[in-house]
């Protein structure tokens, strides 16, 4: 059944390549931390009671509530763009997103342990390469921090993979995501729109009072 | 004895320079006859022997070279005979313009060129000791290079011969170190079967990229094709169709015949010869649509099916590689018929370019337009070649395709994980190729036959003679015979074929197939019978009229400029491939207060990412830093005594210090 | 031969299925369903008019048309049983032949002269060479995963057994739901109803058509849409099932199709030009996706 979750994972990848409005950005986000709820409640059924709850509900509420809804509020609060063009053409993106997916699938086929559950390897690597080549393309901040929050997602499904004899590292991507949520979103992205008047990481580049 | 009677024709053809301008054709016509029907001879009795067929030739340097046929070059044979007939038979209706400007010893020297191509072609399929084969190598490309520079009084096609010569001599030289290299570190006979010992005990790859660079500057893979583009144009269109046809083909004759020694790691030559072909097939149709000079165009296509034919090849080593027969035997056999395929509609498609040319004088395609109804048959069979090319069914491109398609397919499910990933881009690849295929020639069909006229260069043009269209009905012929009746080469196919893999006979089990393939093909042209008897009878019925077309409630313009031009056609590919297109626009932009614009002009140009980097920007620089060299070089004698005596001084300081 | 007639008789209702969700949805007046066949039997008693500008090619091209998307009905299997014609790797066939019907309307079309035509050719062309690639990977997704290729064995050996193979159909519907979409120029491609030429690509490439050649075309648009919609069905059919059961499965999901086709068009708008393109490749990075599923199932990715 987590084979299901990973193939819509890699689905909205491809969307993420293809899409440029930032609210597109935002929604698949949440669909994001919803497929990663349906992975973790398929797998993780052999740790304990407690911490398979609360990894059930941080990956709900942080990834596919909160962090959605402030970057929601960050968006209106500055008033930024609407449509943000990568500097690679979509086409091309796509077709990188491809290759990239074509890469980490024959890649996890080498890994051969059998302690791990190496099924995650699949789209994780897709996901954090992809996650930087998202920044890399894009110039604006808020598109940086979209890439780091796929990064994110990555690794929270490479800590599933070894979930099942140390779960204590799930609960440490979980709490990645609410440093990631609450410090960065809540307080310096409040602040870009008030301190700074644009959003474009060249002019960013020097942070001065 | 029937070597004799060959060597006698050979010498004959010294005797074309005596002769009137007039018959130089007909006595040309007489001597390619006879030796399309001696080596043809062989190539039959190759193909129905089992053994090679092997005598010997003349003696060279105290030692004799012998001629050996086996099914490989019986093919070629073929392919080789076919396409330069029809060559010859187009040149006479061709050259009759060049006859009053030029003199009797220029045509003569330009058909024996022609003749000696043929030869020489024919004795590199033929000749398996390395040196023979390397003078007759060098021989085929001095005589194309005199074919290619027939236009000699423009500068621009001297140039480009030039650089023609000199790159294939950049390709001889890489055949000449392989050769020795593997000659010499194992001791075996300095010939292609000398080869075989080398390659059993030695790494094949490093000699086998050498061969593969020497043969593919000839083949056009890329990014060795740099003179294919500009070659191709400059030469007269029947050069062009037996250059583009078969001359090329002999870069991949080569590399076949190197294939077929190496046995042991196979796997990385497959996939080194499928991506190269990949690149190569796709970059070159992109290439090509943005060309809007036909034969410049059409050569770029040649380099999209030295791509495909790659592919087969490729995919067919693979096979042999991962001990998948199905996919070796198709892969070869779908690439080996490509080779046969391509020569057809390739030299179909340079001839009705050529057509087109005489008649118009012209061959950039946004002047042209309209064509169709001046010259019917040769738009005709323009579209043949361009129905054939893409590789649509009925015709014989789409047999080629198909059999590569089907090595594809059966293997996937047998295939490692490797193997399918390789299987998923080649087939992407090879459609796209397909769609790209399409995409161009509806661009070229359209912009220089239908429609109307985009200059006064269409104005006064009338169908060309007969003679010039007699080659295009015997390669019509030809399609149509592999594309209905494909189960007929399925025979000779397994035995070529057989020689790089011992499972051919599977390529039997392609024949029920290829009938049903060829039964689809005659229900399809029935279907379109019948509907077409259906219309006239409804038709005749019904009033039919004729008016212009609709213009949108505007019809005062002049038709021919609300019509597409080529440039706008290629423009939505374009802003996909800007890259490896590099289209430049070169325009003046209105000025502000501009109120009432003048006439302004718009000129696009594609250049070839790979001839600008790999070719003219070394050569720039190259030449640059020779030039900061060159002021030693005063032409002064006093400046050389000064540095003569110099040098004299340095030597005797050197040695009396003992330094040296 | 049951193929045959069903996908003839899905093809009748097909579009007036789709016009009438669409008006339903639109809160519009419904035309019957029979509209589209009422407008052929129109075109069918009129005579035509050709363009002084045209040439053989432009009275040969809809005939050529026809035919091609005729022939590949006869390939598409049903239930269990094979389509007329069937060979290896007919789906290579299938996708060629509908080439060359697309090839010879784009030159008719440029053969009129007129700028509207050539607009709508060229994009025709680039659109239909961006979309063969899903189509194949698609196929040879299928084939990996029963081992056979052609239609008729494809589809014969296609069982559903884990999760993951209801993926695969599910998401290969998905994906040739809008390759149907695309072959047969409609939203979010482009938009059927529009009446700015500047707009348009496949409506623009057949201005200049008229009479019995217009009927062709437009009967010709009818079946490549029942063709689309048996080759979904065919995911669903099993061949367990009997006939009656069969012929119910089946006409259900034609009309399904259609309905989710007419509502996917009443909620889409069509994209910018310019990136219909990239929307195009989507469908072939999707059907990677299910390239790479199949190579999971088949276990050539070792996986646990």
């Amino acid at each position: 059944m987590t084979y299901l979750f990973i193939i819509i994972y890699a689905i909205s990848l491809i969307y993420f390549a293809f899409e440029e409005r930032a609210k597109k950005f935002v929604w698949l986000l949440v669909i994001q931390g919803l497929i990663l709820f349906g992975m973790a409640f398929f797998s993780l059924k052999e740790i304990e009671f407690f911490d398979f709850i609360f990894i059930l509900t941080e990956t709900v509420v942080v990834k596919s509530i909160v962090v959605p809804w402030f970057l929601n509020r960050v968006r209106r609060h500055n008033g930024l763009k609407r449509v943000y063009e990568p500097s690679m053409p979509i086409f091309y993106s796509v077709i990188i997103v491809m290759l990239g997916l074509i890469i980490s699938f024959v890649l996890s086929n080498t890994i051969l342990d059998n302690k791990l559950h190496t099924q995650f390897f699949t789209v994780a690597f897709a996901s954090i390469i992809y996650g930087l080549y998202f920044i890399i393309i894009h110039k604006n901040i808020f598109s940086h921090v979209v890439g780091y929050l796929i990064i994110e997602n990555g690794i929270f499904m490479l800590s599933l993979a070894v979930g099942s004899t140390i779960p204590l590292l799930i609960n440490l991507a979980v709490l990645l995501d609410v440093v990631m949520g609450i410090l960065v979103l809540g307080i310096f992205m409040n602040r870009v729109g008030d301190t700074f008047q644009t959003d474009e990481v060249n002019q960013l580049t020097e942070l001065k009072d | 004895m029937t070597i004799i009677i060959l060597q006698i024709i050979i010498i004959l053809t010294i005797v074309l320079f005596i002769l009137p301008k007039q018959h130089q054709n007909n006595i040309s016509l007489l001597l390619q006859l006879g030796i399309i029907g001696i080596t043809s001879f062989w190539a039959i009795k190759a193909f129905t022997t089992s053994n090679i067929l092997e005598f010997p030739f003349i003696n060279l340097l105290g030692h004799s070279v012998s001629i050996k046929i086996d099914k490989l070059s019986a093919f070629f044979i073929f392919v080789i005979n076919l396409t330069s007939l029809t060559g010859l038979i187009y040149a006479k209706g061709y050259l009759k313009p060049y006859l009053q400007k030029k003199n009797a010893t220029e045509i003569a020297f330009h058909y024996f060129n022609f003749l000696w191509l043929h030869i020489s072609m024919l004795l590199v399929v033929m000749i398996r000791d390395a040196l023979a084969f390397l003078i007759v190598w060098e021989i085929m490309s001095l005589v194309s290079f005199f074919l290619v520079i027939f236009e000699s009084e423009k500068k621009e096609t001297v140039k480009i011969g030039l650089k023609y010569l000199i790159q294939m001599h950049i390709g001889v030289v890489f055949l000449m170190i392989a050769f020795i290299i593997a000659c010499v570190q194992t001791g075996a006979a300095f010939s292609f079967d000398g080869l075989s010992i080398y390659f059993a005990s030695h790494n094949p790859f490093p000699i086998f990229l050498l061969f593969f660079i020497g043969f593919g500057i000839k083949a056009g893979f890329i990014p060795l094709h740099s003179w294919l583009p500009h070659a191709h144009p400059a030469a007269p269109s029947h050069v062009s169709g037996v250059m583009s046809g078969v001359m090329i083909k002999m870069g991949i004759y080569g590399i076949l015949r190197v294939l077929s020694y190496i046995h042991e790691d196979l796997f990385g030559i497959g996939v080194f010869i499928l991506v190269i072909s990949l690149v190569s097939g796709i970059i070159g149709v992109s290439l090509a649509i943005v060309q809007h000079d036909v034969k410049k165009l059409l050569a770029y296509h040649s380099i999209e099916n030295i791509g495909i034919i790659g592919i087969g090849i490729g995919l067919g080593v693979i096979g042999l590689a991962e001990n998948m027969p199905v996919l070796a035997v198709l892969g070869f056999g779908g690439g080996i018929l490509h080779i046969l395929n391509h020569s057809l509609f390739k030299s179909l498609l340079f001839y009705t370019a050529g057509s087109v040319y005489k008649q118009t004088h012209t061959r950039n395609i946004e002047q042209l337009g309209g064509l169709i109804k001046k010259m019917p048959k040769t738009a005709l069979f323009f579209l043949l070649g361009a129905l054939a090319i893409s590789g649509l069914p009925p015709f014989n491109g789409f047999v080629s395709e198909f059999l590569i398609y089907s090595g594809m397919f059966k293997s996937l499910h047998a295939g490692s994980l490797l193997t399918d990933i390789v299987l998923l881009f080649s087939f992407s690849g090879l459609a796209i190729i397909g769609g790209l295929a399409i995409f161009c020639f509806t661009k070229v069909f359209s912009i220089v036959f239908l429609g109307t006229g985009r200059s006064d260069k269409t104005k006064n043009v009338t169908e060309v003679e007969p003679v010039m269209i007699i080659p295009d009905f015997i390669i019509g012929f030809f399609i149509l015979l592999i594309g209905m009746g494909s189960f007929l080469i399925v025979q000779p196919l397994m035995n070529v074929v057989a020689i790089f893999t011992e499972n051919a006979s599977i390529l039997s089990e392609m024949t029920s197939v290829l009938n049903k393939i060829s039964l689809s093909s005659g229900i399809f042209i029935l279907i379109i019978g019948i509907i077409w008897l259906l219309r006239a009878w409804q038709q005749k019925r019904h009033q039919v009229l004729e008016n212009s077309t609709w213009g949108c409630g505007y019809t005062g313009a002049n038709p021919a400029l609300h019509q597409y031009t080529a440039t706008s056609y290629a423009d939505n590919f374009v802003q996909l491939s800007s890259k490896v297109t590099n289209v430049k626009k070169e325009f003046q932009e209105f000025d502000v207060d501009e109120i009432f614009p003048k006439e302004r002009s718009f000129e696009t140009h594609s250049s070839d990412v790979f001839e600008d980097n790999l070719v003219t920007k070394p050569t720039n620089e190259t030449i640059s830093f020779l030039e900061k060299i060159a002021v030693f070089q005063t032409g002064k004698i006093q400046d050389y005594l000064l540095y003569a005596l110099v040098f004299v001084i340095v030597i005797s300081l050197l040695t009396y210090f003992n330094l040296l | 031969m049951i193929s045959l007639l069903l996908i003839l008789v899905s093809a009748l209702f097909f579009v007036g299925i789709i016009t009438k969700i669409k008006a339903k949805i639109a809160a519009r007046k419904m035309p019957s369903i029979l509209q589209p066949i009422y407008d052929v039997i129109r075109l069918f008693k009129k005579g035509a008019i050709y363009s002084s500008t045209t040439s053989l090619i432009f009275k040969i091209a809809p005939i050529v048309y026809f035919s091609s998307v005729l022939l590949a009905v006869f390939f598409i299997p049903f239930g269990g049983e094979a389509g007329l014609l069937s060979f290896h790797g007919d789906f290579v066939f299938f996708a060629y032949l509908l080439a060359i019907g697309k090839f010879m309307m784009i030159i008719a079309a440029m053969d009129t002269g007129s700028g509207f035509e050539g607009m709508g050719a060229n994009r025709e062309a680039l659109y239909s060479m961006l979309v063969e690639p899903a189509f194949f990977i698609l196929t040879a997704s299928v084939a990996l995963f029963t081992n056979n290729i052609s239609f008729h064995e494809l589809f014969a050996h296609f069982h559903i057994g884990s999760n993951l193979s209801y993926a695969i159909s599910i998401a290969s519907i998905y994906v040739l739901v809008y390759i149907a979409m695309v072959e047969n120029s409609r939203m979010p491609v482009d938009d059927p109803k529009t009446h700015l030429e500047l707009t348009m690509v496949h409506e623009v490439m057949v201005l200049d058509n008229s009479g019995f050649d217009l009927a062709l075309i437009h009967i010709a648009t009818w079946l490549k849409f029942a063709i689309y919609g048996s080759l979904i069905s065919d995911f669903i059919i099993k061949s367990t099932w009997n006939l009656y059961e069969q012929i119910a499965v089946y006409l259900g999901v034609q009309i399904a199709f259609a309905c989710l086709v007419g509502i996917l068009e009443a909620f889409n708008a069509r994209n910018k030009m310019n990136k219909n393109p990239q929307w195009i490749i989507v469908l072939s990075a999707l059907a990677v996706v299910v390239f790479l599923t199949t190579l999971i199932i088949t276990q050539k990715i070792i996986l646990n």
